[in-house]
């Protein structure tokens, strides 16, 4: 009786632990560009952006007081969408590279 | 030798790439020529980080530090997986001796005229990067990663010439 009560009180739970995760979401960048540029996720999301440039760049949305410092090739940056709205973003090393994650 | 003197030759040097028409420059010798055109550009942004007072000169300056530093480190890598040692060739040796004339007429400046003369030669090196990749080196490089690296480079080649003329144009203002 209780094993079946926390059977179904785990079952329950599952759907939330996973909602909670998220999905992963993936931004190049890439030519001096983030790819996709224009980025929709949902709160609880997580977006990765990985360097796959030959020079070093950063995620930097100072508003949001998001920054991943120096990024070398290769190298990754993970950020939870929490807040609602858009995020506008930069790299700080070019500032003419621009993003944007829209969190709903 | 003034500015405008110093980008000419620069730009007959490297249009000068052309002369390899017929044969085009063996891929050690395009390794030479990046290797060589980044070093360059490194020289340069060391010697305005340390001279210039504009905030905007000095950040473009670190730009070019740190990226061309990043890209000769992974050219150097790649070279070596290739087992390719970066040849001279004519191209590097002009290359090599505008950077020289270059430097000279920017170590006998000081404020306004040393930013504008760096920011301006920077202007035209990079325009000239840009036709050499275009025209010479992604055409001739046979091997498929040594070609994938100069393809690779081009964008940042482009930005840089973009953030010095937003730079050039902000120094006219003044």
């Amino acid at each position: 009786m209780l094993r079946g009560a926390l059977v179904a009180i785990c079952l329950a739970l599952l759907p939330a632990a996973a909602l909670a995760a998220g999905k992963t979401h993936a931004v190049r960048i890439e030519g001096m560009k983030f790819v996709p540029e224009r980025l929709e996720v949902a709160a609880g999301d997580t977006v990765i952006w990985t360097n796959r440039d030959l020079v070093p760049h950063t995620v930097t949305a100072s508003g949001a007081r998001v920054e991943s410092g120096v990024l070398a090739p290769n190298r990754s940056f993970r950020f939870v969408a929490k807040k609602k709205g858009e995020m506008p973003y930069i790299c700080r090393l070019h500032p003419v590279m621009k993003g944007v994650v829209v969190v709903k | 030798m003034n500015t405008s003197k110093i980008a000419l030759a620069l730009a007959a040097s490297l249009y000068g790439l052309c002369a390899f028409a017929q044969g085009g420059p063996t891929d050690p010798q395009i390794a030479g020529i990046v290797v060589t055109a980044n070093s360059i550009d490194v020289q340069a942004g060391k010697l305005a980080k340390s001279r210039t007072k504009n905030k905007e000169v000095a950040k473009f300056a670190q730009q070019m530090i740190t990226d061309h530093t990043a890209v000769n480190k992974q050219a150097g890598a790649l070279a070596k997986k290739l087992h390719l040692k970066p040849a001279d060739s004519d191209t590097s040796k002009s290359l090599k001796a505008g950077a020289a004339d270059n430097m000279k007429n920017l170590k006998g400046l000081k404020g306004a005229a040393f930013d504008k003369a760096y920011v301006d030669h920077e202007v035209a090196y990079h325009q000239a990067v840009l036709d050499a990749i275009d025209k010479v080196l992604i055409p001739n490089a046979q091997n498929a990663e040594l070609k994938d690296l100069i393809v690779k480079v081009r964008p940042a080649i482009a930005a840089h010439l973009d953030h010095a003329k937003m730079v050039q144009a902000d120094l006219a203002k003044k």
